[in-house]
């Protein structure tokens, strides 16, 4: 109380006095002055969010210096329960469900580089080349070749798979010289595929971390029938910030109702090739639909229309896989995210029906902890199946279907920029 | 098939299983978790297998369906009655249908909310309007702000 001060009050009375005229700019000299002190953060061993948040951002801070080969490494370290995802699937309905996890819009057709009125420029001779190539391996396995009838489920191995890799070897080789990148590319047999990544969140439901919120995390491990791969990247289809009105499909409930099972194993990244491999991009994979997604088989079941959605879904799937392996050997992860985007083409067959698939990936950013504001979306295209011939009578191939032979010579003619 | 017989087993050249009057019964559930809008959930006997449900379905009720996924749910055996005994609750099969063709189902609302009205002059009628002043009495005074009695002269 003032009565009891001893110190004299009248400096206080007067409004101009020393010490009530204040002459610094308070508020701007604040913000400009060097802090004496360092910054204020939180802890890093209490037991407390921003505690935790801290630990997460120095980790990722420390791995943005680190070789790709590292961040591999320590990203896919720690092993916990996740969601295989197999690309050829039984599920039903499942390229939603797949459009969803990976992030992708579908666009059916195909981009406006291989679109009809761009056909133009397709060479009469080595179309014609590229046909008798397809013919006589068609024919060689199907008619002169003689083969015994093998169990229904081994069909496909018995006819199909020598046929295509005999169309991949050829066409590689005779398109060689319209195309130099295919003369130092790799073709691989059987590769292996594989990629691992975080996406959503869920809330444990029960045991010992009952209540924890934790990413959901998925695995794709993939066998393609052959694979080509080049040391360049493929020219984009669409830039990074294009604007593409089609949605991304959302999917509110659980994977389990796919039905998706978890298992837990090595989370693998591999494009097929290891890291130090000089042919690290992809330029085109080939698929086969094994015998029990052959549309003759899914309609005694009853599921003709689930026979297109189950190739886009294998389509979306190898293709993500695909693309985001070539991402991470590049150094490239969910904190920091593709520069460029990372284009792969692909080509699904049952052996008389086509599919073809463009992808392009604009964004590997899908842990929950990097997709806040995240507006890219990745691309897929693809078309309906394509018939390439009628049937096979008299060593003679009645109805072969041009477009898909100029689609496939299309395919593989995809340069990357010089 | 059949809920008390053992099962015939097939071999090739056996004739063709045909049953005329089956005495499976199937029960329609909601199911308790959400479930995906093509995907119906039936408790089917335990003798049932999955070819079963899609014949049951397909043959009797023209039901196309596309896929069938079953689980059996065990319940407990630790409840005692009052002679200390263990009692067990019965175990049952799940079955989940997806159904084909892009159909879907929604399991309906059985017991839909109904707003109760009184009819006029009746005792529940008074009874409510009663019960209803009582309550407005007994809120505090809007003019103080959520402020509680404690705090005043």
């Amino acid at each position: 109380m003032a009565s009891c001060r001893r110190l004299p009050l009248h400096p206080f009375l007067s409004s101009t006095s020393a010490r009530l005229v204040c002459r610094r700019n308070v508020q701007v000299e604040a913000s400009t002055a060097k802090s004496l002190y360092p910054p204020i953060l939180p802890s890093r061993t209490a037991k407390s969010k921003s505690a935790k948040r801290r630990v997460a951002t120095e980790f990722f801070e420390q791995l943005r210096a680190c070789t790709p080969q590292e961040k591999i490494r320590a990203l896919t370290r720690v092993q916990r329960k996740k969601y295989v995802i197999y690309p050829q699937t039984f599920a039903l309905n499942a390229d939603k469900w797949y459009q969803h996890y990976t992030k992708t819009a579908y666009l059916s057709g195909l981009p406006e580089k291989y679109s009809a009125s761009t056909n133009a420029a397709v060479d009469e001779s080595v179309l014609s080349e590229v046909r008798s190539v397809v013919c006589d391996s068609l024919l060689q396995e199907l008619w002169y070749l003689k083969k015994g009838r093998t169990f229904t489920h081994k069909e496909q191995e018995q006819f199909v798979t020598p046929f295509l890799r005999n169309i991949v070897c050829g066409l590689k080789n005779l398109l060689a010289k319209e195309n130099s990148v295919l003369s130092q590319s790799s073709l691989d047999f059987d590769p292996q595929v594989n990629y691992y990544w975080l996406r959503g969140e869920r809330t444990i439901p029960e045991g010992h971390r009952r209540g924890l919120v934790e990413p959901v995390r998925f695995q794709i491990d993939d066998k393609p029938h052959s694979q080509i791969r080049v040391p360049q990247q493929l020219p984009e289809f669409v830039p990074l910030e294009a604007e593409i009105s089609t949605e991304v499909p959302v999917i509110t409930l659980a994977p389990d109702l796919l039905p998706l099972f978890r298992r837990q194993y090595d989370n693998n990244i591999f494009i097929g090739a290891k890291l130090e491999d000089p042919f690290c991009y992809g330029h085109t994979q080939f698929h086969m639909v094994p015998d029990r997604f052959h549309r003759n088989k899914m309609s005694k079941r009853g599921l003709s229309d689930q026979v297109e959605v189950s190739l886009r879904a294998n389509g979306i799937a190898s293709l993500f896989a695909w693309t985001g392996a070539q991402a991470m050997y590049q150094g490239f992860w969910s904190e920091e995210d593709v520069s460029r985007p990372f284009v792969s083409q692909a080509v699904i067959t049952d052996g008389q029906f086509f599919s073809f698939f463009c992808y392009q990936l604009n964004t590997l950013a899908l842990s929950p902890r990097a997709d806040v504001n995240n507006s890219k979306k990745n691309l897929c295209w693809g078309t309906e199946s394509m018939r390439l011939y009628e049937r096979i009578t008299d060593g003679d191939i009645v109805g072969l279907n041009d477009a898909v032979l100029k689609l496939l010579l299309q395919f593989l003619l995809n340069k990357p920029q010089c | 098939m059949a809920k008390r017989i053992i099962y015939p087993l097939y071999q090739l050249g056996n004739p063709q299983l045909r049953l005329f009057r089956p005495t499976f019964n199937l029960t329609l559930v909601r199911p308790g978790k959400e479930q995906p809008p093509d995907t119906v959930q039936f408790r089917i006997p335990m003798e049932m297998t999955k070819f079963d449900v899609r014949n049951y379905l397909e043959k009797i009720y023209s039901v196309p369906v596309a896929a069938v996924r079953t689980r059996i749910q065990y319940c407990t055996n630790k409840k005692r009655n009052h002679l200390n005994q263990r009692v067990k609750r019965p175990d049952y099969k799940v079955a989940y249908v997806q159904l084909a063709q892009q159909q879907t189902f929604q399991f309906p609302d059985i017991f839909p909310e109904k707003d109760k009205k009184h009819e006029e002059g009746s005792v529940e009628e008074m009874q409510e309007k009663f019960m209803e002043d009582e309550r407005q009495r007994q809120k505090p005074d809007p003019r103080r702000g959520g402020v509680t009695e404690w705090f005043g002269l």
